[in-house]
């Protein structure tokens, strides 16, 4: 406990002598560098957005109302090559001391230094047309092969998200529809009548999910680190899964993702709206200015794919409080492989050729009131396809509920709680609910830095069996840094 | 589908979208020009700024005499053209190229607004756009007087039908274009009403100065007017254009510019204007006030060192280092007790640091701020009680706290 303390201590103390000297220094994240602005502009505090930067990102990371007429060009001019090139970069390091116990007694420390680190390559190339690129570098990345299991590497390459996002007004204004020009952005419709901002298009890799009520890849509280366990000439198995949001996992148990592979499908995987970052398009638009967003697309996911359609209203801007409620329907195409129960191994499965289909419809909302941020979602899930063995054996439904609350508390601290709530499907033999408490106190001693600490505990008893709730608590003291 | 056919069916819409741009489609309609060529070719675009701040007195609308007056010089000087109705068919009229717009369109004539009236009867047909599209209305502010000008747009009012003044809280549609932008680009700080109480304020600085601007109180720090007056549109326009630079809290590390409120100088100069109609319209003293009159600023004098002696001695005698600190850093004895109109906190500016000055480092900006106060806020106006020789010492002396100082700024003209 006191080496805990200890720790705790020396982080803060490094947090508050970096910031006595702060104030000379000159270099900057990418978009606040492109246009000059603090991060605190688009972020409630990194990397949560605010309303002001959700709006900048359904742009195309563009400020609303004010592209630069000749985009990259533009920039080039003004600014010349090398302040272009470096203001288009960013890089994102995050990584810490972590610490998880299985009992009050029993508990493991390591240093991951760093976690992660992602650079970020991105711009308006004209009013219409914008390029994110994630490049991810992981020191302790889980891959899967079906000879050794689960192991873990280095892992470099495209990160969460990479894709361009294209502004479709003027093809619509083309194929005849009414269309005006909105700070060199153009927008289909009328001033004072119909207006709608897009469509715009996302393609490449992407993750929707940024227009959603509950926007996953905008976490303030991270997630935690897969745990693997290797025997000696056995394959790597988990031994501990991530902390997530848990409303937006797979929620299953005893799925696959591939068949020839074999790799399962694990409970806590990163689903639709959640996704990891995959192959596919995008389109959303904002009507009657932004009152109304209407989102449609369709991503990879392992060998199927998904069709999705979100809508989302947006509500108030008066007196410090706004809202928005989110509405996610998607049906998911052959998305996963159901199990196979071996006769010769009771208890083992392997992955039959059977692909299963997956609806899934949620709701998420948001709530903003001065330094008070809540926001939650539940979602609810259902397989289809199951083969005709797996009857009695297999529960075809599953849903998870998020609950966050982030608080302003003092301008470099926030403070985030989130609720995690589980209700599982799958084998009904192996299959067990989750809930999880997470807390997290965030110190910015600037606004692109960030250190904090983060506590999950599992409020369910201990299965040492089961990878869901093989821990008691995890703790995790960090560092967040956005270049 | 296999992998590759996934990236393939992700990126062909991409390709589609950079051949539509390759291929330069036809620049957009602006502003819904379509409804321009149904009514003749006739561009509403907002009046520029040497007019923005023009406003009808807002009783003579209504007002016999003045309407009656107007139509005496309508009937002499524009009736050949516009009609006696105002219907666009006066015998001259049939002859130009570009046909005279019916003035009893009531839709038309309810988007239009005075200052744009004024700017077309003063200065006719002349300037852009209405020159290219074969305006031939003549220029009338050498012959007739303000109060002239505003009878006729008075009289020619009452052709539409239109009772009551023509103004935007009667007229919404006269702001629609700036309350479309200001839906997209300013109500998450500034609020739908304008009352400075979006969600992003209170994070972007909680519980300390500055907050975003209530927009409904009438009160502007950024003026070039004496202390107690409204801005002209001239000011807005820069603080739009330039956005809002942060004084204490804690920074983006490395960031130079360190803004709080975007600048918005990519946006169109004639959708800036649009957007600052609309911001005008949540404060109805902009339509009561007399003739907005900027603080005049006289050509800066050479740098001597007996002026920055001046200057700091200045400096001292004007109290600035109870807040700005001896050496300006912003850490005066009084620095840590100052509070805004709202009774936040506020810091007092670190002058070593013009890249962080709110309303701009050049020595007129510097000049200006001194001479008209930051309203509300404990930065008080010295139009009182120093002279404009006596400003420019301060001035002068202001930025030699700086290291880029004055060698960077000097030897520069001022005036305005």
């Amino acid at each position: 406990m006191s080496r805990r303390l200890l720790v705790i201590v020396v982080a803060f103390a490094a947090a508050i002598a970096g910031f006595a000297g702060a104030k000379s220094v000159e270099a900057v994240p990418a978009f606040a560098r492109q246009y000059d602005v603090q991060c605190n502009v688009c972020h409630t505090r990194p990397p949560r957005l605010n309303s002001f930067g959700e709006q900048f990102h359904l742009m195309g990371f563009q400020m609303p109302s004010a592209a630069r007429p000749e985009g990259l060009v533009g920039s080039v001019k003004e600014d010349g090559w090398i302040k272009t090139l470096i203001d288009s970069l960013a890089v994102r390091v995050v990584g810490g001391i972590f610490e998880y116990s299985e009992s009050p007694g029993e508990s493991e420390r390591k240093f991951a230094p760093p976690d992660e680190i992602e650079l970020f390559i991105t711009r308006a190339v004209t009013p219409d047309l914008s390029l994110y690129v994630e490049l991810e570098y992981e020191p302790k990345g889980v891959s899967f092969s079906p000879s050794r299991g689960y192991f873990t590497e280095q892992k470099f390459g495209l990160g969460k998200e990479a894709f361009f996002m294209a502004n479709l007004g003027q093809l619509l204004g083309r194929l005849g529809a009414p269309t005006m020009e909105m700070g060199g952005m153009t927008m289909v419709g009328r001033h004072g009548g119909f207006n709608m901002h897009g469509p715009m298009l996302m393609a490449g890799k992407i993750d929707p999910s940024t227009n959603f009520s509950y926007a996953t890849n905008r976490q303030l509280i991270l997630e935690t680190e897969i745990e693997i366990e290797k025997e000696p000439g056995a394959p790597g198995e988990v031994h501990r899964l991530p902390v997530v949001p848990y409303a937006l996992t797979s929620k299953f148990f005893g799925l696959f993702k591939n068949r020839d592979e074999g790799e399962p499908l694990l409970v806590t995987d990163r689903v639709m709206y959640n996704t990891p970052g995959a192959p596919g398009a995008d389109f959303h638009a904002m009507f009657q200015n932004n009152l109304l967003l209407g989102q449609v697309g369709f991503l990879r996911e392992n060998e199927g794919f998904n069709m999705y359609g979100v809508g989302r209203l947006d509500l108030g801007e008066r007196r410090g409080f706004t809202f928005n409620v989110s509405a996610l329907v998607n049906w998911g195409f052959g998305v996963a492989f159901a199990p196979e129960l071996d006769p010769a191994e009771p208890g083992e499965v392997h992955p039959s050729g059977r692909r299963l289909d997956r609806l899934r419809a949620g709701l998420a909302a948001n709530v903003r009131w001065k330094g008070l941020d809540v926001y939650g979602t539940f979602i609810w899930d259902r397989v289809f396809g199951l083969p005709g063995d797996l009857r009695g054996l297999f529960d075809r439904d599953a849903a998870g509920l998020t609950l966050e609350i982030d608080y302003l508390v003092h301008e470099k601290v926030m403070v985030s709680t989130r609720f995690d709530q589980l209700w599982a499907g799958g084998l009904t033999d192996r299959k067990l609910d989750g809930t999880v408490f997470s807390a997290q106190v965030k110190f910015y001693p600037w606004q692109n830095i960030a250190f904090f600490v983060r506590d999950s505990v599992n409020l369910r008893t201990v299965h040492e069996d089961n990878p869901l709730r093989s821990w008691r608590n995890q703790l995790f003291i960090g560092i967040d840094w956005d270049f | 589908m296999r992998p590759r056919t996934w990236w393939l069916a992700a990126i062909a819409p991409g390709a589609l979208a950079i051949a539509m741009w390759i291929s330069s489609p036809p620049p957009s309609r602006a502003n819904g020009e379509k409804d321009h060529v149904d009514k003749g070719g006739h561009a509403h675009v907002p009046a520029p700024l040497d007019y923005a701040d023009a406003h009808m007195p807002i009783s003579g609308w209504t007002d016999p005499v003045m309407i009656a007056r107007g139509k005496e010089i309508y009937v002499t000087k524009c009736a050949v053209c516009h009609g006696d109705s105002g219907d666009g068919k006066g015998p001259a009229g049939a002859a130009l190229p570009l046909k005279p717009p019916d003035l009893r369109d009531k839709a038309g004539v309810a988007e239009m607004r005075d200052n744009y009236w004024l700017w077309r009867v003063s200065e006719g047909g002349q300037p852009e756009p209405f020159k290219s599209k074969g305006s031939a209305m003549p220029p009338w502010k050498a012959d007739l007087s303000v109060e002239d000008r505003w009878a006729v747009i008075a009289y020619q009012h009452t052709f539409s039908g239109h009772q009551g003044p023509h103004v935007p809280w009667e007229h919404p549609e006269m702001v629609q274009v700036g309350r479309d932008i200001f839906a997209m680009a300013c109500i998450q700080c500034h609020g739908v009403e304008g009352r400075g109480d979006g969600s992003v304020g209170a994070t972007l600085s909680p519980r300390r100065a500055p907050q975003p601007r209530d927009l409904t109180s009438g009160q502007f720090k950024f003026r070039s007017t004496p202390s107690g007056q409204l801005p002209t549109t001239a000011d807005l326009f820069r603080t739009v254009t330039e956005g809002v630079r942060s004084s204490g809290g804690p920074l983006t590390f490395g960031l130079s510019g360190h803004r709080i409120m975007p600048s918005f100088r990519h946006m169109p100069v004639a959708q800036r204007l649009e957007a600052l109609e609309f911001v005008k319209s949540f404060y109805r003293g902009f339509w009561e006030r007399a003739p907005a009159e900027a603080i005049v600023i006289p050509p800066a004098p050479p740098v001597t060192a007996e002026r920055l002696a001046r200057g700091k001695q200045l400096y001292a005698d004007a109290e600035c280092l109870a807040c700005h600190g001896a050496t300006g850093r912003g850490d005066g004895p009084s620095a840590p007790t100052l509070k805004d109109s709202t009774e936040l906190p506020i810091a007092a500016t670190d002058l070593t640091q013009p890249k962080r000055f709110k309303s701009g480092a050049r020595p007129e900006d510097v000049y200006r701020t001194l001479r008209t106060g930051l309203a509300g806020t404990p930065m008080p106006s010295y139009a009182d009680s120093l002279e404009p020789d006596q400003t420019w010492d301060l001035v002068y002396y202001v930025l030699s706290l700086s290291q880029e100082g004055i060698a960077r700024e000097q030897p520069r003209g001022g005036g305005r």
